[in-house]
């Protein structure tokens, strides 16, 4: 027999009296411990390797998070700017004989410091249209690698990517003469965007059938087109014919992307631009395609197991992020520089990636974090112009950032959110072992 | 964990205390308090602070303003070397010196017209990337006058000034240097990228060595350039590229090698020390003293930027303006040959004779400096 | 060990895990803990090994209060726990996996590999847990490496050992195997905490029971006295139906039909050898066997996961064999597959989108490639209503259910699409009592609608339970069907390979 707790509320079941615990109630209580575990669990599978995890890290962590790790290096790099400006060090050296000194060196240095970002970057028309030119080719590679991030691969090559479809809409851009705008524009951004997707289809591929990993494949894709780049600048296909320097002819005025205003650089690009990321969002969040890539991202095994074809999917991902990172390169030659040069991919595939991950992998996230960039990017000119701060400042905002939202439970142990307890444990412990 | 955490902060608030416990400025001078509106006007890392010299003859309220491209003025290359001839400027001139760093091509056409709405008595801009953005801001402001290093255009401007170099003339001195102390009767280079900036070095270079053969009836032989094509590393940044590099053309015999591809060339002294013997012709500036290696730099074929930019704010300030192709050359010491140092014995004293002919020759124009020219 | 634990309270924000929950552990005792997913067994016993820190109550050894600070301290006090899932490093060898962090050196601390190796070899022989000290841990069978981690904590000198679902991951031998490993520690005089929710196990092996619900002991067992229906009743907290009522089977045309099915792994290994038997429509046809005999792949070949190497598969009369996973779901078979968590469901996607994850594309939930959220949602309301899948909402994420109720979400699913034929593989396994209950009731009615339904089951009495026709498998072959009644000996000795002829020709037929 069993011995019993006399504040059982079950009752005597063995003898079948009367059931305390009703059928609703437990599946009350059932539910109520979903919710609890919905707001607390990280999902992984057993077992997930290092890009897995880092992928579902990423895209996992919360809004407040991602706000807390821009606050956070926007606060740590105030920090910087304080202590490498010469007055404040000089200021704290004598802190306990006047301490109202250092603090007050340090706010008006960090202070006008940030005043001229924002101001560079919202303050007025100008700065505005700088923005958004900042901002047109972040927002695309962001894509770029947002949505392969979705099918659980780390696009590295956005910044190859970038670069194949630049050379390739530039080419179509200058080498095609005498057709009208409507038409020579367009088919040249196409040959940008087709351009980026051969080369992201290219590790797609390799991964799909031969298991290269995409991170690997994609580092070498971007030397070998850095490379290929410098080599064909300076040959007579691209070079300018009457000068020897390593820079392309001018892209046609036909193929160039019309600018909204007389003397402001913002140009129709950025409708291109968004026009994508709202293909992108109903792409990756409303079509059954988009749906395939989630769960391939996801859980690669129940998505094959439920008939869906992993290898294919991960092929059309990173094609659909080597589109878009060619893209931006078509936006970048045809919208704004109108010519090729050595290194005129200037690392904004590389910035997608932080992007990316400051969007959490989300489409409107990457959007978000391609405008914020783009904002640093303009305010940042305008800071080192006018306080002399170095420009390096806003790449080590964007650096921190990064450490930040790679590492959530930093953010969490700093700012004390509590909610994500439980995850934040399950996922680091993930990440050490 | 919890423990660790407060040993560390326990350690940088000693730290801290440490350091602070220095005396207050007297409270009467402001200096102190006013110093951070007089530095936000300048750069951060700018060399005046750090060197503070003797107070300039007289101030002049003259903006002196730089734009570089992707390198930024710590590349150890041509932006770096165009900005101390700002700063000395700044020191001999008592103008302002400022400077705005670009980070991509998207920078240039805003950094620029920054300077032009801040109101630059002088804009300078570096490198041949600049030139369409420089020669467009200089047309839609006729009055503001611009100069652009290593750059020519085919159209003259009235203020703007194309600051570029005769580099084949100091390189040919240096490759005749070179074939006449080269004990192996082999010497080197390598490039960077095969593109003209780069290629008038080596192409001086070969001239000088064929010009000391026919003179002397000697038969030195360059590796890695032969006019046309050559060794190229591919980028500017790979100091284990020039290691490799340097060991092929060490191998194949060669004692005495000219790397021009800027920080790459710190490879090749890297190799070299390795290797045990070898010398070194460094580029744009004298490295023996701009590098660590002084002790390999047989010589160096220097491109004094500096130089023509201090010459050019000179000019303006002076009211001596002219626009125009401004062409360093050894005549007007825009580039030259560097000192042996070192090697001063170990350079034949006939070939140190030589030198100052053949400087001569070439200003007069006696002697050519195009490779083409000899066989 | 003597061990007492007294008014144990844990709460998570939200929920009480604990709830003044008092336990004693005598020394020499195998002390079952019985409780449903949920029910807080985790918890305690990471507040026991120092993971967590109880909010209120103590910890008594040997009378002594015991302070934990974390696992550290928990095995300095001689108590040991073995994960559910192992904390090995899988590329080092099985000694420098129990000697890690208590490393035998030589001067200069250069590690004496011999000794270890030779200590760990002892140490098994003695336990009864015999390894191999120098194979590397990656590449031992499931069974094996939960010895290795039972062999670490004993190294340590564990007194007390904490078991954590032990037998989840073994075959039926394997946990015969480690109940006679631990009858010999308790002979040792050490204390076992043994937790499991399986009603038998706990029969089988525990000197007491205690059961938790809802973070709280609800009672104290005898296993020689109690009932497993008792236990059943006490552990879910309502009179609960162990026994499958089922009409007689109503037979009709064959819908399944596998002829000479042969399967190899990558290595040319033959895992399903020259496999025959039908499935008609209106009969349940359960597959028994111990887990590694070929089941697996004789599911995933049924179901296109799997190439099949020869022999020929055919579903209504269309051959199936060598047709894509998804020409074979569509085809009208349904599949719940035996690792939920893998195969079935993807944890972060909602409720809702799991239920629709194999008719993606299929109208009405897509339309010009374009998701039809509307029908989705509205299909998913339909039929969590209709499978009782307890879910707050249909966006929840379905990792976020309980272990029951994700197999819910499968098999609502899988049952609700238009299908002729149902391969069940282990339904019920990691599932609470009251989920097992629905989804028998559940692979009953669907027998009754019409379906051919394969049942594939490593538990004995599910496959008695439920079965039609019953056929064993033993390695990669298979034998059977044969109708039901067949008794659960018989079963059980062609289950370990014997000749089906001399095993049936006793029965009473």
């Amino acid at each position: 027999m069993t011995d019993r707790h006399e504040d059982d509320p079950a009752g005597d079941p063995a003898e079948s009296g009367p059931v305390a615990l009703s059928e609703a109630e437990v599946a009350r209580q059932e539910i109520e411990a979903a919710k609890e575990r919905e707001a607390a669990i990280t999902h992984l599978e057993p077992g997930a390797g290092f890009g897995k995890r880092f992928v579902a890290a990423v895209t996992g962590t919360s809004v407040l998070v991602t706000i807390l790790s821009f606050v956070a290096a926007i606060v740590i790099g105030g920090v910087i700017i304080a202590l490498t400006e010469p007055a404040v060090r000089e200021a704290f050296g004598y802190f306990f004989a006047r301490p109202g000194d250092a603090f007050r060196e340090a706010w008006d240095v960090v202070s006008a410091a940030y005043v001229a970002l924002f101001r560079g970057s919202l303050g007025g028309r100008a700065q505005i249209s700088e923005t958004l030119v900042s901002a047109t080719p972040l927002i695309l590679t962001g894509l770029a690698v947002a949505v392969p991030l979705r099918a659980g691969l780390f696009n590295i090559g956005a910044e190859g990517q970038l670069i194949a479809g630049g050379m390739l809409a530039g080419l179509v851009g200058f080498s095609v003469t005498g057709l009208p705008l409507v038409v020579h524009l367009p088919l040249a951004a196409a040959a940008g965007i087709a351009g980026g997707w051969v080369y992201g289809w290219l590790p797609g591929v390799l991964k799909a059938r031969t298991g290269a990993h995409e991170v690997i494949s994609t580092i070498m894709l971007n030397n070998i087109a850095r490379l290929v780049t410098a080599w064909m600048i300076s040959t007579t296909l691209f070079r300018r014919p009457d000068r020897s320097d390593p820079i392309s002819k001018s892209v046609e005025a036909s193929a160039q992307f019309p600018r909204f205003v007389d003397g402001l650089r913002v140009n129709t690009s950025l409708l291109m631009a968004l026009g994508l990321a709202v293909f992108v969002f109903w792409l990756v969040e409303r079509s059954t395609r988009g749906f395939e890539l989630n769960a391939v991202g996801l859980n690669a095994r129940a998505a094959r197991a439920a008939g869906m074809d992993p290898d294919r999917t991960v092929i059309r991902a990173m094609a659909t992020g080597g589109a878009l990172a060619g893209a931006a390169g078509a936006a970048l030659i045809l919208g704004l520089q109108h010519r090729l040069t050595i290194g005129f991919s200037a690392g904004l595939g590389f910035d997608g990636i932080t992007v990316a991950l400051l969007g959490r992998g989300r489409i409107g996230g990457t959007v978000a974090a391609g405008l914020l960039f783009g904002a640093l990017r303009a305010g940042g000119r305008s800071m080192q112009a006018q306080t002399g701060t170095s420009l390096d400042l806003v790449l080590v905002i964007q650096a921190l950032i990064i450490v930040f939202i790679a590492a959530p439970g930093l953010v969490r142990a700093i700012f004390r959110v509590k909610a994500d307890d439980l995850a934040t444990g399950q996922v680091a412990k993930g990440w050490g072992s | 964990m919890k423990t660790t955490r407060r040993m560390f902060a326990a350690a940088v608030v000693g730290a801290l205390v440490l350091t602070a416990c220095g005396d207050a400025p007297e409270e009467e001078t402001p200096d102190a308090v006013e110093e951070p509106e007089a530095t936000d006007e300048e750069t951060e890392g700018d060399p005046a602070e750090e060197e503070p010299t003797e107070e300039p003859a007289e101030q002049t309220d003259f903006r002196g303003c730089l734009v570089t491209d992707q390198g930024g003025v710590d590349d150890q290359s041509f932006n770096q070397t165009a900005w101390e001839g700002m700063v000395r400027a700044e020191q001999e001139l008592g103008i302002t010196a400022d400077v705005l760093e670009s980070t991509s091509e998207a920078d240039f056409e805003p950094n620029i017209q920054e300077f032009v709405t801040q109101g630059c008595d002088l804009i300078v801009t570096v490198g041949f990337l600049l030139g369409e953005a420089t020669e467009a801001a200089a047309q839609a402001n006729p009055d503001q006058n611009f100069a652009i290093v290593d750059y020519a255009y085919d159209a003259d401007y009235d203020n703007l000034r194309e600051l570029v170099f005769g580099t084949e003339e100091a390189a040919f001195l240096a490759g005749y240097a070179a074939a006449g102390t080269t004990e192996s009767g082999i010497v080197g280079t390598y490039g960077g990228i095969n593109i003209p900036p780069v290629t008038v070095f080596m192409d001086g270079f070969l001239a000088g060595v064929r010009y000391y053969n026919q003179e002397n009836g000697t038969d030195v032989q360059v590796e890695g350039w032969d006019g046309s094509d050559g060794l190229f590393t591919g980028n500017f940044e790979s100091q284990d590229d020039g290691r490799n590099f340097t060991d092929q053309l060490l191998q194949a015999g060669a004692d005495i090698i000219m790397p021009v591809a800027g920080p790459v060339g710190l490879g090749t002294a890297a190799a070299i020390e390795d290797f045990g013997s070898g010398m070194i012709v460094w580029v744009d500036t004298d490295g023996y003293e701009s590098t660590q290696y002084g002790a390999l730099m047989l010589t160096s074929v220097m491109k004094n930027m500096d130089v023509a930019v201090f010459d050019s704010v000179q000019a303006a300030v002076d009211g001596n303006w002219e626009g125009g192709l401004v062409v360093g050359t050894l005549e007007n010491e825009g580039v030259g040959l560097a000192p042996f140092h070192d090697f001063e014995d170990t350079v034949p004293q006939e070939v140190r004779d030589a030198l100052d002919g053949l400087r001569q020759g070439i200003i007069s124009g006696e002697i050519s400096v195009d490779p083409a020219d000899y066989s | 060990m003597h061990l007492e634990l007294r008014g144990i309270t844990k709460r998570f924000p939200g929920v009480v895990a604990n709830d003044a929950v008092d336990l004693v552990v005598e020394p020499g005792q195998v002390h079952g803990l019985l409780g449903e997913n949920g029910a807080g067994k985790s918890t305690l016993m990471n507040i026991l090994y120092g993971l967590y820190r109880a909010d209120e109550g103590e910890i008594l050894v040997d009378g002594q209060p015991l302070e934990l600070d974390g696992p550290g301290d928990a095995i300095a006090a001689g108590i040991g726990m073995v994960h559910q899932h192992f904390m090995l490093v899988p590329v080092f060898t099985v000694a420098e996996n129990i000697l890690l962090g208590v490393e035998r050196t030589h001067q200069l601390g250069r590690l004496d590999r011999a000794r270890s190796s030779r200590e760990v070899r002892e140490l098994a022989e003695r336990s009864g847990l015999p390894v191999d000290p120098d194979a590397i841990v990656e590449d031992l069978a499931v069974g094996v490496q939960q010895r290795v981690e039972i062999l670490k904590a004993l190294y340590r000198d564990a007194r007390l050992l904490i078991l954590d679902e032990p037998t989840a991951v073994l075959t039926p031998q394997e946990a015969d195997d480690l109940f006679e490993a631990i009858r010999g520690f308790t002979a040792e005089g050490r204390s076992v905490i043994f937790i499991s929710h399986k009603l038998r196990e706990h029969r089988a092996i525990a000197d007491r029971i205690s059961v938790l619900r809802r973070g709280r002991i609800v009672g104290t067992a005898d296993p020689r006295t109690a009932t497993e229906q008792e236990l059943a009743n006490l552990m879910v907290g309502r009179p609960v139906e162990l026994v499958v009522d089922k009409p007689r089977a109503q037979p009709q045309d064959i819908v399944l039909d596998v002829t000479n099915l042969v399967v190899q792994d990558l290595a040319g290994t033959t895992l399903v050898d020259d496999v025959n038997f039908e499935v008609r429509r209106g009969e349940i046809v359960a597959v028994a066997g111990v887990e590694g005999n070929g089941q697996t792949p004789l599911v995933r070949a049924l179901t296109g996961l799997e190439t099949i190497l020869s022999g020929d598969v055919t579903v209504s009369g269309v051959s199936v064999t060598g047709r894509t996973r998804k020409d074979v779901l569509r085809a009208g078979v349904g599949h719940v597959p035996e690792d939920r968590a893998h195969d079935g469901l993807v944890a972060d996607f909602s409720v809702a989108e799991n239920l629709v994850l194999n008719l993606w594309d299929a109208e009405p939930f897509a339309k010009h490639a374009t998701l039809q959220f509307r029908e989705i949602d509205a299909h998913a309301k339909r039929l969590v209503e209709a499978y009782d899948v307890r879910t707050p909402s249909t966006a929840t994420p379905a990792g976020s259910l309980s272990g029951g109720n994700q197999q819910k979400l499968v098999v609502a699913r899988e049952f609700d699409r238009p299908i002729d034929l149902l391969v069940a593989s282990q339904p019920t396994r990691g599932v609470d009592v009251g989920s097992i209950e629905y989804i028998h009731r559940q692979l009953v009615a669907k027998r009754d609608q019409g379906t051919a339904v394969l049942l594939v089951s490593s538990e004995l009495d599910e496959v008695l339970a439920l079965a039609d026709r019953v056929a064993v498998m033993f390695h990669g072959r298979l034998v059977g069907p044969f109708p039901m009644p067949v008794s659960k000996e018989a079963v059980g000795r062609m289950m370990a390979g014997a000749d089906p002829d001399e095993v049936l020709s006793g029965e009473p037929r």
